[in-house]
């Protein structure tokens, strides 16, 4: 299992155009809180302003992972190479779980790096523009920041699960992208023009964005907990069918 | 040693592969022909389990692919050398390669070497042309030592000093013990490599056998005379039953006829001879002769206007 996941990890990171997404991962929401932090107003800033400015903008990098885990598998049918994965290591669950650890992991990080930095970064300026901005006593931005993590992780799974069942790059990163910005919120308006009250309870992918919010409001939501579990129940749902699609499919 | 058997493979109506069985033995190069379409690279991957048989399967060493815990030790296969990601350098193409079967890096620097690439291993594989892929697809046949090679069309986009290098290879591996199975179009390199032969049409066997009975049993047989009474000749060799087609004034090609027989009737007639010798067709005339009713996609003569 350790030399799979090792052959995973040297194929994640061999690959020039992951490097490109990791780059942009990071870079824009660093960027887009140093400038918003830098330049906003910030009378009466709170620090769920300033968790909610972080977490906001890395929701980029969270897609961003979920294109990398949706093209760690795509691109292996695009080019061939699944024919040499599975003829080097046949256990055909072994490789995908072994993906599926290699991406999460890499979420984590990734993550894990913009959420503190910017953080620390705006937080940094806004103290230098003479705001306030601490964690103490704030477990809601505190519950974001991390939920903001999970989320990234759920997302990167959710690109990999989806890329082992459509196989083919652009439309597994178009269904990434396009479910939470078009499918659920037309999905949204339906139900609501339907009557059905509180109508993002029942989508998973707006439940989920909820575990980085740092202004959940409990009553038309699943709440953070919740709605993280929703969210990470499909998403397992999307993983479990690709897994058993790709043991069996042929390759 | 490898065993199939009992294989079938169908995509939809389409029979790929229809209750095929064959031995490839330690020791020797096999070649593995059939004509386009007639399910060679099908049976390779249903081998290596990569597609799903319908019946039957393949064991190698007596064991089925899936039971082999690090195949790269055990089983080298190239299908195809297009199966690289195009970004990732030749290097690092076979250092996941190696890891996923715990072989060192030095292994990746050794193979490299060996198959000529190591100036070329840190670029990117899209700039490397077809005949560097296969020499890539080799070093990973060749990193993890395996007793067994497994190889779909080896030989494609090499050119000349490459198709040799590789048939020097296979020769090599299969003289040190390695059963090797090797499908090619280039017949007249399979002639040189090969010592057994599978033969397949629309996925049923055709022939298993050694190369020198292959084209002992399916290739044209001729006698070839070349003599100053060659007249004199044909008309007695018609006479006994022998067919004869003239190559130039003084050369004929006979047919149903020993060159032992025509040695004899020139003899009682005092016909002198210049050349009297037995010709053999290729290995491709065999291949096309035997094959003839397998052909999927066979072409009209070309007749010249």
């Amino acid at each position: 299992m350790i030399s799979t996941i090792n052959s995973e990890w040297i194929k994640l990171r061999t690959v020039r155009m992951n490097l490109v997404l990791f780059i942009i991962a990071v870079a824009f929401p660093v960027i887009v809180s140093v400038l918003v932090a830098s330049l906003g107003d910030i009378d009466d800033l709170r620090v769920s302003d300033v968790a909610g400015l972080v977490t906001g903008t890395s929701v980029v990098t969270a897609l961003l992972l979920g294109v990398v885990g949706a093209v760690s598998i795509s691109a292996e049918f695009a080019h061939g190479t699944i024919r040499p994965t599975f003829a080097a290591t046949p256990k055909r669950t072994r490789v995908l779980l072994s993906k599926a650890i290699v991406t999460a992991v890499f979420a984590v990080v990734a993550e894990t790096l913009v959420v503190v930095f910017c953080f620390l970064v705006s937080s940094a300026i806004a103290s230098s523009r003479g705001a306030t901005v601490s964690l103490d006593g704030e477990p809601e931005a505190r519950a974001a920041l991390i939920g903001i993590v999970i989320f990234a992780v759920i997302v990167s799974l959710l690109g990999l699960g989806l890329g082992m069942i459509i196989r083919n790059t652009p439309t597994a990163v178009a269904v990434l992208i396009l479910w939470p910005l078009v499918v659920e919120n037309i999905v949204f308006l339906i139900l609501s023009a339907a009557g059905v009250d509180h109508p993002q309870k029942f989508l998973p992918y707006i439940s989920g964005f909820g575990l980085g919010d740092p202004n959940l409001a409990s009553s038309d939501s699943l709440g953070r907990v919740a709605g993280g579990l929703y969210f990470a129940a499909v998403t397992l749902s999307v993983v479990l069918i690709g897994t058993l699609i790709t043991t069996r499919r042929d390759a | 040693m490898i065993s199939v058997v009992d294989l079938s493979k169908r995509f939809g109506r389409t029979v790929a592969v229809d209750h095929l069985t064959f031995d490839v033995r330690p020791g020797t190069v096999t070649g593995f022909l059939g004509p386009n379409g007639s399910g060679k690279s099908t049976t390779m991957r249903c081998m290596l389990e990569l597609d799903r048989p319908d019946t039957g399967g393949a064991s190698f060493a007596g064991r089925p692919y899936h039971k082999l815990s690090a195949p790269l030790h055990e089983v080298g296969a190239l299908l195809d050398a297009g199966y690289v990601h195009p970004g990732r350098s030749g290097r690092n193409h076979l250092r996941w390669l190696a890891a996923s079967n715990r072989l060192p890096r030095s292994r990746v620097d050794e193979v490299l070497d060996l198959v000529g690439l190591s100036t070329v291993a840190g670029r990117r594989v899209k700039t490397y042309s077809l005949g560097m892929r296969q020499r890539l697809g080799l070093a990973g046949v060749l990193l993890g030592d395996p007793q067994i090679v497994v190889l779909d069309e080896p030989a494609n986009g090499l050119d000349p000093e490459g198709i040799r290098w590789i048939r020097d290879v296979l020769v090599h591996l299969a003289s040190q013990g390695c059963t090797v199975l090797v499908s090619s179009h280039l017949l007249s390199e399979m002639a040189q490599m090969a010592n057994d032969l599978v033969v397949i049409g629309q996925g049923r066997l055709i022939e298993q056998c050694s190369v020198a009975e292959f084209v002992e049993r399916h290739a044209d047989r001729w006698v070839r005379v070349k003599s100053p009474a060659v007249e004199m000749l044909v008309n007695v060799a018609t006479s006994q039953g022998a067919q004869a087609s003239m190559v130039d004034a003084t050369t004929v090609e006979l047919r149903g006829i020993t060159t032992v027989e025509v040695g004899e009737l020139a003899a009682r007639d005092g016909i002198v001879l210049h050349e009297l010798s037995p010709q053999t067709g290729s290995l491709e005339d065999a291949f096309l002769q035997a094959t003839a009713d397998a052909q999927q996609f066979a072409a009209q003569p070309v007749v010249p206007s």
